[in-house]
């Protein structure tokens, strides 16, 4: 239906009839009032479903509503250390600082005794710092890992009774680590000594000790050289290479 | 089972429409244009993060710039002014209340528009601080609020004397939003004040921003859902039982969101605990809208070919449950720390504020304007255009957005990537975002071409409704559906 302004002017007056009013009035539908039908029961188990998951959520993240409790155990931001993403912008990790790294997670073995800094506890477990052993040469520590020792030893000027464990069934690259870690990280090396000990030095000190068996004594230790040191190609720090 | 209204209700309703006639289209008409200027920022925002060196000379177009100024103009420019037209429009149809004195609302709506545009020039010229939706310099804060009240106080007389004793559902959200805005916007502003300490503004800034999402801009649009669908429809909505808890259930929980976007960080962990399960119980609000709509739309879906307002309102309440749903899905502990701090977020709140708001409020708009107006909407052409390059818009810039967050967040998390790689990484999807701008660029100036034919009184001047398929003289048509 064609027509002109005038509908418009219709609309506006107020006082029109009805029917001449603009049809978007008209045409208009009335809003009855609200049912109240049930939705059924898919929506309440949706609900429930929703009501479980947010409950879990809440009381899994809450910590008991403490005040003092700040990080949620359970929060990781991705841990993984990338070493290259492919864009080359990244930088290279030295051989030397993941092998310590290593080192450092096996240590958690030997720190329950020996203390996470090293220090042993006075009487009971002998230090790793200060301690002629560790300074030495690595055919001892080697041999210490592999086997274990049994009975008093002196240690720093102290004396201990204690055994300490084989540790041979940790593969020879762990021991490696360990050993690397706990020279470079406690001992006080000598000159152009890297305090490096690499997995085929391991692999040699389970051949020279193979005749051993049962733990270490100390006399026993003692006919070891204190200088010999395990054989085995030097490492370039950065690469992890043979010299 | 159509109940025909009587000559009184039409006299009514015309008589409300003429009352409303001015500060309705004022507000449309100015938050359409502010929408157009928030799309032509938020697509030069997204260029110059491809993009960072371009007219480099201008610091007024650094990015620090023109993106706070998109979000002001989006969301006061925009969003808010929309939806106080929306507001008063429903409220006095629900109510049977004509609006007294609606020059008055005019005047406060042109105070309003100035506080927006100095706000947006503050920006521009570096006067803005970084604090996401409050960027505006903080004097500017009691001024918004107060022209804010200003605008709304005058849906409240409406409703205190409104004509029938039972209360629509609509009435429970306007009547919400009107309200909670206030407290929100107070809340966080006196939170972020200079004297606060920053991890309380870094967290009250993100509770602001959750809280204008779920308390005001989710209230409007469930207002209009729950109005237009029954109206189009033509039938009771389905359960008042389920409506009304979702009302409840939004304002109970509403408020405790915000803080699950610092998960791990410096505050006690049962903090981001309680606000990520509250985006969770949120969920109880879309289950019940949702369904509850459906149910009363049921078997007369094919309305949505017709029906533009239905079609606008039902796309802006599928956005709605998407938007909320992602939410959940962003705060489970194994994929939060690779979303937090990413374009993620940023998305998330596009996807709110034009996905789901603002499709629903167009919804209300092509419903109302041919109402105050007294002619049609020019062209069933250009509805089409607006809706599907609104909608293809929004899903380009979530998709790319969402994957843009993961791929960056991702890296984050990765310390031996540095942080601008991490950045530069993720800067292909962006790309994806500027075309997504430039088409929802596109879909605004379809609607503002259209919104200006009618506010000069240009529109279509015959009988029957503009539909967006059929024809103008669809028999369907003419049985009253627009």
């Amino acid at each position: 239906m064609s027509t002109g302004d005038d509908r418009n002017l219709d609309y506006e007056s107020g006082t029109a009839s009805v029917v001449d009013m603009h049809d978007s009035v008209r045409r208009e539908k009335i809003l009855q009032p609200s049912g109240a039908e049930s939705l059924g029961l898919f929506p309440l188990v949706l609900c429930g479903l929703v009501l479980i998951a947010g409950g879990g959520f809440l009381f899994k993240n809450a910590n008991g509503f403490s005040d003092s409790t700040y990080i949620n155990s359970d929060y990781r931001p991705d841990p993984k250390p990338v070493t290259d993403d492919g864009d080359g912008e990244a930088e290279e990790v030295a051989w030397i600082d993941s092998w310590m790294k290593e080192g450092k997670k096996v240590y958690g073995n030997c720190a329950a005794c020996h203390q996470p800094t090293g220090t042993g506890a006075p009487g009971m477990f002998p230090p790793l710092t200060g301690s002629e052993w560790v300074d030495g040469g690595t055919a001892r520590l080697g041999a210490i890992l592999v086997h274990g020792i049994n009975g008093p030893m002196t240690v720093a000027g102290q004396s201990y009774n204690q055994l300490m464990p084989a540790w041979g069934t940790l593969s020879d690259k762990k021991i490696a680590q360990v050993i690397t870690y706990v020279r470079r990280e406690f001992g006080s090396l000598p000159e152009g000594d890297d305090g490096v000990v690499t997995t085929e030095m391991v692999a040699a000190a389970r051949d020279m000790f193979k005749s051993q068996s049962g733990p270490f004594t100390e006399a026993q230790l003692k006919a070891i050289p204190e200088d010999k040191q395990l054989p085995g190609a030097k490492v370039d720090l950065q690469t992890g290479d043979p010299l | 089972m159509t109940v025909q209204a009587t000559d009184e209700d039409i006299r009514e309703r015309a008589s409300i429409d003429r009352s409303m006639r001015f500060p309705v289209l004022f507000f449309f008409t100015s938050a359409a244009a502010w929408l157009f200027v928030a799309t032509i920022l938020g697509f030069f925002s997204a260029l110059k993060l491809r993009v960072p060196g371009l007219w480099e000379e201008c610091q007024f177009l650094g990015y620090g710039r023109v993106f706070p100024m998109h979000m002001i103009a989006l969301v006061y420019g925009w969003a808010l002014q929309a939806g106080i037209g929306v507001m008063l429009w429903l409220m006095a149809r629900l109510t049977r209340r004509e609006l007294k004195y609606g020059m008055g609302v005019v005047v406060i709506g042109h105070v309003w528009n100035a506080l927006v545009a100095v706000a947006v020039i503050c920006i521009w010229s570096g006067f803005g601080r970084s604090i996401p939706l409050l960027d505006f310099p903080g004097w500017m804060a009691p001024l918004f609020a107060m022209v804010y009240m200003a605008m709304v106080v005058w849906v409240i007389p409406m409703f205190k004397t409104r004509r029938e004793a039972s209360i629509y559902i609509s009435e429970y959200y306007l009547v919400g939003a009107a309200l909670w805005f206030p407290w929100v916007f107070i809340t966080a502003g006196i939170l972020i004040s200079k004297e606060a300490a920053p991890t309380m503004a870094a967290g009250a800034g993100s509770w602001f921003v959750s809280n204008l999402i779920y308390f005001w801009m989710a209230p409007i649009a469930l207002a209009v859902a729950y109005y237009i669908v029954p109206k189009i429809a033509d039938r009771p909505i389905y359960s008042y039982g389920w409506a009304k808890m979702g009302f409840w259930i939004l304002a109970l929980f509403a408020g405790w969101t915000g803080f699950q976007r610092y998960y791990g960080g410096p505050y006690p962990a049962w903090i981001p605990a309680v606000s990520g399960a509250a985006v969770v119980f949120v969920l109880l609000a879309v289950v019940a809208t949702i369904s509850n709509l459906a149910m009363t739309l049921r078997g007369k879906t094919k309305l949505w070919e017709i029906s533009p307002s239905l079609r606008f309102t039902a796309m802006g309440m599928f956005f709605f449950a998407v938007y909320a749903c992602l939410s959940a899905v962003s705060i489970i502990p194994m994929v939060q720390p690779a979303l937090q701090f990413s374009f993620f977020l940023s998305g998330l709140d596009v996807l709110a504020i034009y996905g789901f708001f603002s499709m629903t409020v167009f919804g209300a708009m092509y419903f109302i304007v041919p109402r105050i107006t007294g002619c049609e909407w020019p062209s069933a052409a250009s509805i089409r255009n607006h809706f599907w390059y609104s909608t293809y818009g929004i899903i380009t810039l979530i998709v790319c957005l969402l994957i843009a967050g993961l791929a960056q967040g991702g890296n984050l998390s990765r310390p031996n990537i540095p942080f601008s790689t991490s950045f530069m990484n993720s800067t292909c999807w962006v790309v994806g975002a500027c075309i997504a701008w430039l088409l929802i660029a596109v879909s605004n100036l379809w609607f503002f071409y259209q919104l200006a034919l009618m506010f000069v009184g240009k529109g279509r001047k015959s009988e029957g409704p503009t539909l967006i398929h059929g024809g103008h003289d669809n028999a369907e048509g003419a049985a009253g559906t627009a």
